[in-house]
C-alpha cells in the first residue's frame, strides 16, 4: 500500500475562486489539486488516496451534492468541506446531514478554511486508521472455527458459560475452552476488548 | 216692310221720321205680329242678324232662334195669349240669337206688346253682349287663377263678418281645418275652429281689430283646432273689409300653417343650444375663418378655449399664430399651415396656445381647406379642441407605465437576485483568497521576490473590476429612468445581457446557450426595456425549466432577421404551456409562480408593443416552449 502524502482537493467551477485556492493551500504547504468540474474529479477519483475534499456546493452540471451522493454510494469516505454562497445554508444543512465535515461561506477567512482543512484531513486519517484496524479485526475473526465463531456471537451477546452450553448441548468445560481459544486468537485482553472489536467489525464501511 | 204699314207707330209722326229714329238705335228692334211673324226689321237688327230686312219680314221670328229656343217660342207666345202670363214681358233677359250663317251670339233682349195693338203685337229690343261675356269671362278665370295661386302657396284665405261668421274660405283652408267649404260658411269661425281655451281672448282680438284704424296688414301667431282635434299653428295676416263709405264690415285674414316649421326651428334652436352645450363639455371650438378676408366664424367655444373676450371676434390667421400660437410652435404651426394651403388642403395639428392671463394649453386643430363660394378667398373650417387635461392623463398614464416598467424590473432582478449575488460572491471570494494568499507568502519567507507576488495581485485587479461590471450593469438596468431610445444592435445587446442572465441560469443548473444570426438589423429601442423583457422571458424558461425535472436542462437564446425585421427568441425544451393558462398568460396579475407577481409578461409585452413590436408564443418542435418578439428595423436602416 503506497503511502502518498494527503491531498486537498478542490472543485470548483470558477477559475479565478480555483486558481487562488490553489495559491493559497499551496502557500501553507498543503499539496493541492483542482477540478473545474464534479465530473472531472469522479473521474480521476482514487479511493486509497488519502486527503479531502473543498466542494463548491453550486455548480452547472452535477452540483457539490449530487457529487456527495455518488461517493456515498461507492463507499467513498473521503472527507468533504462545502464552500457556499450566502443563500446556500438549506443546502449545506443537507450536505452535514449526509456526512459532510463542515461548510464555509464565500468569502472567508483563510485561516477559518486552513482550520477546516485540517480538521478534514485529521479525519481522514482517523477514518483510514480504523479502517486499518478494522480489517485486522476482520482477518483475526476469519481465524476461528465455525464453533469459535458461535460461542463468539454468544459471548459477545452477554450470555454465560453455562447458558451458552445449554444451547450449544455442549459441555460448560467445552465452552470455557472455546472461549479461551477465541480470545487468544482474537488477542483480546479482557471481555470488554472482546465486544469493543466486534462492535468494530460489523461497522459499515 | 214696304207692304206692311206699322200700326205700333204713334200717330202724328211721320213714317220716315220714325224709320230714321229706328234706324238709328243701336239695338236691334224687331216687331212681331200675333203669328210670331216678322213686321218691323230695323239696320242695327240686319246688321247684328246679316238678314236684309226684307228678306226676313214676313217670315217666324223663330229663323231668328237656334235651338233649343226655337221650338220653346211658340210654346210661349201661345201661352201668353191664352193666359196673359209672360216669362219675359216687362223684363230683359239674356238669350242667344242666330245669324243669317248660322252663327249664334249672346245678345239681351227687352220684349213688350205693342199697346192698343189687336190682335197684339210685340216689339223686342236686342243687345249684342259677345263683348261683355267675354269680359266677364276672362275675369272669372283670373279669380280662378287668383284662387289656384293662393291654393298653391298654401295658404287659408278666410273672410270672417263683424260678428266671426265665416264668409268666404278658400280650398287651403278647407284642407287644413279637415272641413267642406259648406261645412265652414256662416258658421262661427271661433266657435268651430278655435281651440276652446282660446276663443274668448280671439274674439277680443277681432272686436279690436274691428275698432282700429289699422290699414297695415295685422300679423299674429294663432292656434286653430282641426276637425281632426290636432292644434296647428297659423301665422295670419289680417286686413280689414270696409264698405263704399270706409266702415269695417269684416276681416280677411290669410295664414299660413307654421306648425312644421315651428317645430324643425324649435329642434334647430334646440340642437344649437346642446350643441352650444356639447362644445362647452367637450372643449371645442370650431371655426370657419376666411383667408385673406371675409365673415369668419368663431363657435362660443372657440372663446372659451383660448381665454379671450367673444366681443372681440374671431381674429385672421396670421394673427392667431404670431399672438395665440406658443413662440415654441409657431415656427411649426406655420409651416403646416403653408402645406395645407399649398398641397393637402387639409390640417391635423396639436400645438400649444398661450391665453391672455400667460397660461397655457394644449389643443388639437383638425380643419379643411377649400375656396370660398365667391371664389375671392379661402376658407379654413376646422374644430379647435382643448386636448389639455387628456395629455396630462396621458402623461400620468406614460409615467405609471414607467413606473410599473421599473417595479417589474426591480421584480426581475429580485427573482435573479440568488444568481447574481452568487456573481458577485465569486471574483469576491477570489480577490480575498488572493489577498491572504499573497500575506501567508510574504510572512512564509520575508524579504523574498516580490516578482511571485505579481500574479495574486494581478488577478485581484482582474476580478474587481470583473465584480465592479457586474454591479455596473445591475445599477444601469434597476435605475429609476426616463424611456431613452436609441439605436440598438440586438446582438450587441443580447451578449451584454449574459452578464446578468447567466449567473441565474447557473444557480438552477440551467445552461444558457446564446445562438446569434451573424448580423440583424440595427433597430430603435430603449435598450434597458428590452433587457427587461429579454431577462423576463429567460427568468420565465428557467422557472419552466425547474418545474420539469426531466426536461433538458439548456435554454438557448436566438436572434434572427425577420420579415417585421430582428426576432429575438428564448427557447425552452420544458413542458409547454396548457391551453388554460396560454389564455391568460398576458393579463396582469396572473401567475403560475408562488412568489410571482403576474407582471412581468404583462408588462413585457406593453413594452413590445411601445416599440410597434409584437411579443408571442410557439411551441419549441423539440418540445417545450418558444416565447419570441420582433423589433421593426429603422426606417431605412
Amino acid at each position: 500500500m503506497k503511502e502518498k502524502p494527503a491531498t486537498v482537493f478542490v472543485v470548483d467551477d470558477d477559475d479565478a475562486v480555483r486558481t487562488s485556492l490553489r495559491l493559497l493551500l499551496k502557500s501553507v504547504g498543503l499539496p493541492v489539486e483542482t477540478f473545474a468540474s464534479a465530473q472531472e474529479f469522479l473521474d480521476g477519483f482514487d479511493a486509497e488516496r488519502a486527503g479531502c475534499l473543498v466542494l463548491d456546493i453550486r455548480m452547472p452540471g452535477m452540483s457539490g451534492l449530487e457529487l456527495q451522493q455518488r461517493l456515498n454510494e461507492i463507499h467513498a469516505i473521503v472527507p468533504i468541506v462545502f464552500i457556499t454562497g450566502h443563500g446556500d445554508v438549506p443546502m449545506a444543512v443537507e450536505a452535514m446531514q449526509h456526512g459532510a465535515v463542515d461548510f464555509i461561506q464565500k468569502p472567508f477567512r483563510d485561516q477559518d478554511l486552513i482550520d477546516r482543512i485540517n480538521q478534514a484531513l485529521e479525519k481522514d486519517r482517523d477514518n483510514r486508521a480504523g479502517l486499518k484496524e478494522r480489517d485486522a479485526i476482520r482477518r483475526r475473526m476469519q481465524q476461528l472455527t465455525p464453533r469459535e465463531r458461535e460461542v463468539l456471537d454468544l459471548v459477545t451477546q452477554g450470555k454465560a458459560n453455562k447458558v451458552i452450553a445449554g444451547d450449544l448441548n455442549v459441555s460448560q468445560r467445552t465452552v470455557e475452552i472455546h472461549r479461551a481459544r477465541v480470545m487468544e486468537k482474537m488477542g483480546a485482553s479482557s471481555l470488554a476488548h472482546l465486544v469493543r472489536m466486534v462492535i468494530e467489525a460489523d461497522r459499515a464501511a | 216692310m214696304d207692304n206692311n204699314a206699322d200700326p205700333v207707330l204713334p200717330a202724328g209722326r211721320s213714317e220716315n221720321e220714325l224709320r230714321a229714329l229706328l234706324d238709328a238705335a243701336v239695338d236691334g228692334v224687331i216687331v212681331i205680329d200675333h203669328e210670331g211673324r216678322i213686321a218691323t226689321f230695323n239696320r242695327a237688327a240686319e246688321r247684328l242678324f246679316g238678314y236684309r230686312a226684307a228678306e226676313i219680314i214676313g217670315q217666324p221670328v223663330t229663323a231668328l232662334m237656334p235651338e233649343p229656343y226655337r221650338s220653346a217660342h211658340d210654346g210661349y207666345m201661345h201661352k201668353y195669349l191664352q193666359t196673359g202670363q209672360a216669362h219675359i214681358i216687362g223684363v230683359g233677359r239674356e238669350i242667344v240669337a242666330q245669324r243669317r250663317d248660322g252663327t249664334v251670339f249672346p245678345a239681351s233682349l227687352a220684349v213688350g206688346e205693342v199697346p192698343g195693338s189687336q190682335p197684339p203685337r210685340f216689339v223686342g229690343f236686342l243687345h249684342d253682349i259677345s263683348s261683355r261675356k267675354l269680359a266677364v269671362e276672362a275675369l272669372r278665370r283670373e279669380r280662378d287663377r287668383a284662387q289656384s295661386y293662393l291654393d298653391l302657396a298654401q295658404v287659408i284665405l278666410v273672410a270672417l263678418d263683424q260678428a266671426g261668421r265665416i264668409e268666404l274660405i278658400n280650398r287651403k283652408g278647407c284642407e287644413i281645418l279637415g272641413y267642406t267649404e259648406t261645412e265652414l260658411i256662416g258658421r262661427d269661425w271661433f266657435e268651430q275652429c278655435v281651440p276652446e281655451g282660446r276663443r274668448e281672448e280671439a274674439r277680443a282680438r277681432l272686436r279690436a281689430f274691428l275698432g282700429s284704424t289699422a290699414t297695415q296688414p295685422d300679423y299674429v301667431e294663432a292656434t286653430v283646432v282641426t276637425r281632426g282635434s290636432e292644434i296647428k299653428l297659423v301665422a295670419w295676416r289680417e286686413i280689414l273689409i270696409r264698405d263704399e263709405v270706409g266702415a269695417p264690415i269684416g276681416v280677411l285674414s290669410s295664414g299660413e300653417d307654421v306648425t312644421e316649421r315651428r317645430r324643425s326651428e324649435q329642434a334647430l334652436t334646440r340642437s344649437e343650444s346642446m350643441l352650444r352645450a356639447a362644445q362647452a363639455i367637450a372643449k371645442l371650438g370650431n371655426y370657419e375663418v376666411y383667408v385673406p378676408a371675409g365673415p369668419s366664424f368663431w363657435s362660443e367655444q372657440m372663446y372659451g378655449i383660448l381665454g379671450s373676450d367673444p366681443a372681440d371676434g374671431p381674429i385672421p390667421v396670421d394673427e392667431f399664430v404670431a399672438r395665440i400660437v406658443h413662440p415654441d410652435d409657431r415656427e411649426r404651426v406655420q409651416r403646416e399651415l403653408a402645406r395645407a394651403f399649398n398641397e393637402t388642403g387639409r390640417l391635423d395639428l396639436e400645438f400649444r396656445i398661450v391665453r391672455p392671463d400667460g397660461s397655457s394649453r394644449e389643443v388639437h386643430s383638425l380643419a379643411q381647406i377649400q375656396p370660398s363660394a365667391d371664389g375671392e378667398s379661402l376658407v379654413i373650417s376646422g374644430t379647435l379642441h382643448d386636448i389639455t387635461e387628456r395629455k396630462l392623463a396621458e402623461e400620468e398614464l406614460r409615467q405609471g407605465q414607467e413606473r410599473l416598467t421599473h417595479v417589474g424590473r426591480l421584480s426581475t432582478m429580485g427573482e435573479m437576485a440568488t444568481g447574481l449575488a452568487h456573481e458577485i460572491n465569486q471574483p469576491l471570494t477570489a480577490i480575498a483568497t488572493y489577498a491572504q494568499a499573497a500575506v501567508r507568502m510574504i510572512d512564509a519567507a520575508p524579504g523574498a521576490d516580490p516578482s511571485e507576488l505579481r500574479e495574486p495581485l494581478v488577478q485581484i485587479t482582474t476580478q474587481a473590476l470583473r465584480a465592479g461590471e457586474v454591479i455596473r450593469r445591475l445599477r444601469a438596468f434597476v435605475k429609476n429612468r426616463a424611456t431613452r431610445t436609441e439605436t440598438v444592435d440586438m446582438n450587441r445587446l443580447i451578449e451584454d445581457l449574459r452578464v446578468l442572465a447567466e449567473p441565474d441560469a447557473r444557480v438552477n443548473d440551467v445552461r444558457l446557450v446564446v445562438a446569434l444570426a451573424p448580423a440583424v438589423p440595427a433597430v430603435s429601442a430603449d435598450p434597458v426595456q428590452i433587457q427587461q423583457v429579454l431577462l423576463n422571458l429567460i427568468r420565465n424558461a428557467i422557472d419552466a425549466t425547474l418545474e420539469a425535472p426531466a426536461a433538458p436542462r439548456e435554454i438557448q437564446v436566438t436572434s434572427a432577421q425577420s420579415a417585421d425585421g430582428v426576432e429575438v427568441a428564448v427557447v425552452d425544451r420544458a413542458g409547454g404551456i396548457a391551453p388554460e393558462i396560454a389564455a391568460n398568460l398576458f393579463n396582469p396579475f396572473y401567475t403560475t409562480k408562488a412568489a410571482g407577481t403576474g407582471l412581468g409578461l404583462a408588462i413585457s409585452r406593453s413594452i413590445i408593443r411601445a416599440h410597434r413590436g409584437k411579443l408571442g408564443h410557439r411551441p419549441t418542435p423539440e418540445g417545450g416552449t418558444t416565447f419570441y418578439f420582433t423589433l421593426p428595423p429603422l426606417p431605412g436602416g
